[in-house]
């Protein structure tokens, strides 16, 4: 083995463990969902939710809905300075994430079965245009909680 | 550089490139730029302004004259509006958190009104419950939406007629800062952010009851 052939052999370990790491940095959207959390709501009409979703394939995705035993109306906003809006997904890209956060985007939840309490878990299964849908446990935290950025 | 230290750097490379490519495993955003400066969450303004004169129906149904409901009291005015997962609960309970730590002869001289800008949903009794939730003792103000956008157009808020969409979504508005008025002269002297959070008030509020710059 020459040094040219030692060094290649080495660089094609480099991508293979690349690979091996992350399951496929090309091709398909490889998602995970980070950090989810319910602040207790007011009352049952309404709740909100909010998590991250990362990307580590090569390719976007969009989240188009999501669905709970809790809710049969969870619909996708967005914050527009203090306006907030509906909209029909949102956006993950390659390589990226998606941030539902307070004051930004975020589901809301209407008409719920029952009042979430602190303490409680919430199961969410979040449905992608392209990625195979995704089940959620979502604690459900104070109505003040916002995580430190 | 010969054969053994070569193999040595691009194993290194190997390494490093697979631990850059799953960073973000760890549940944290690999780097977070905000702003460039921190805005204070709670802002003493250099001139006073006058509370808005507004009269509406509170949540019993009477008429509530807020500048003479209001008048000798700290009072915190907030325009938003109940079908609000997100920002309007989350000010509401901020503020909420901290006036229960307010020793109680505090806690009674302040008035607190959330004033709806979707008054067509918030009726009294809506705005009842939903207080309810938060602090029963606030006060929930509904009326005509162009007297209320006029009042908060007086004191510098935004809001906009809540829009119905073809989806049947209502899009509202809430106003994008909490007014915070001096028992001393009965005028704003300051305004909570949309970022301050229960403990930004807590720290703030015992002074600006007593006609404190927090």
């Amino acid at each position: 083995m020459n040094r040219r052939t030692t060094l290649a052999a080495a660089l094609a370990l480099t991508a293979s463990l690349a690979l091996a790491g992350c399951g496929g940095a090309d091709g398909a959207p490889q998602l995970k969902v980070a950090d989810p959390y319910m602040p207790q709501p007011v009352d049952q009409n309404m709740a909100g939710a909010y998590f991250t979703v990362k990307n580590s394939g090569g390719t976007g995705d969009k989240l188009t809905s999501v669905t709970s035993d809790l809710s049969k109306d969870i619909t996708l906003h967005k914050t527009v300075g203090t306006k907030m809006e509906q909209v029909d997904s949102l956006a993950i890209p390659a390589g990226g994430e998606l941030r539902l956060s307070r004051g930004g985007n975020h589901l809301m939840f209407m008409g719920l079965k029952k009042k979430p309490a602190e303490g409680d878990k919430v199961t969410l299964e979040l449905h992608f245009a392209t990625a195979g849908p995704v089940k959620v446990t979502v604690p459900v935290k104070a109505v003040t909680y916002a995580p430190k950025k | 550089m010969h054969r053994r230290t070569l193999l040595a750097s691009a194993l290194a490379a190997a390494a490093a490139l697979s631990l850059t490519a799953c960073n973000d495993d760890d549940g944290k955003p690999a780097a977070e730029v905000s702003g460039g400066t921190t805005a204070k969450p709670i802002v003493t303004l250099d001139s006073p302004i006058e509370k808005p004169d507004l009269v509406l129906t509170d949540t019993s149904g009477k008429k509530y004259d807020l500048l003479e409901k209001t008048k000798g009291h700290p009072t915190l005015i907030y325009f938003g509006y109940t079908n609000c997962p997100d920002v309007c609960p989350l000010t509401m309970a901020n503020i909420a958190v901290a006036v229960k730590q307010l020793p109680p002869a505090e806690r009674k001289d302040l008035r607190v009104v959330f004033v709806t800008s979707d008054p067509e949903r918030d009726t009294p009794a809506a705005l009842k419950k939903w207080l309810g939730g938060i602090d029963k003792d606030f006060t929930g103000l509904t009326g005509k939406f162009d007297t209320i956008q006029a009042g908060a157009r007086s004191v510098n808020i935004g809001i906009e007629k809540p829009v119905k969409k073809k989806n049947g979504d209502v899009v509202s508005t809430h106003g994008a800062q909490v007014l915070l008025s001096s028992p001393k002269d009965d005028k704003i002297h300051w305004m909570g952010m949309q970022e301050a959070t229960s403990d930004n008030y807590t720290k703030a509020l015992p002074k600006i009851v007593k006609g404190q710059n927090p």
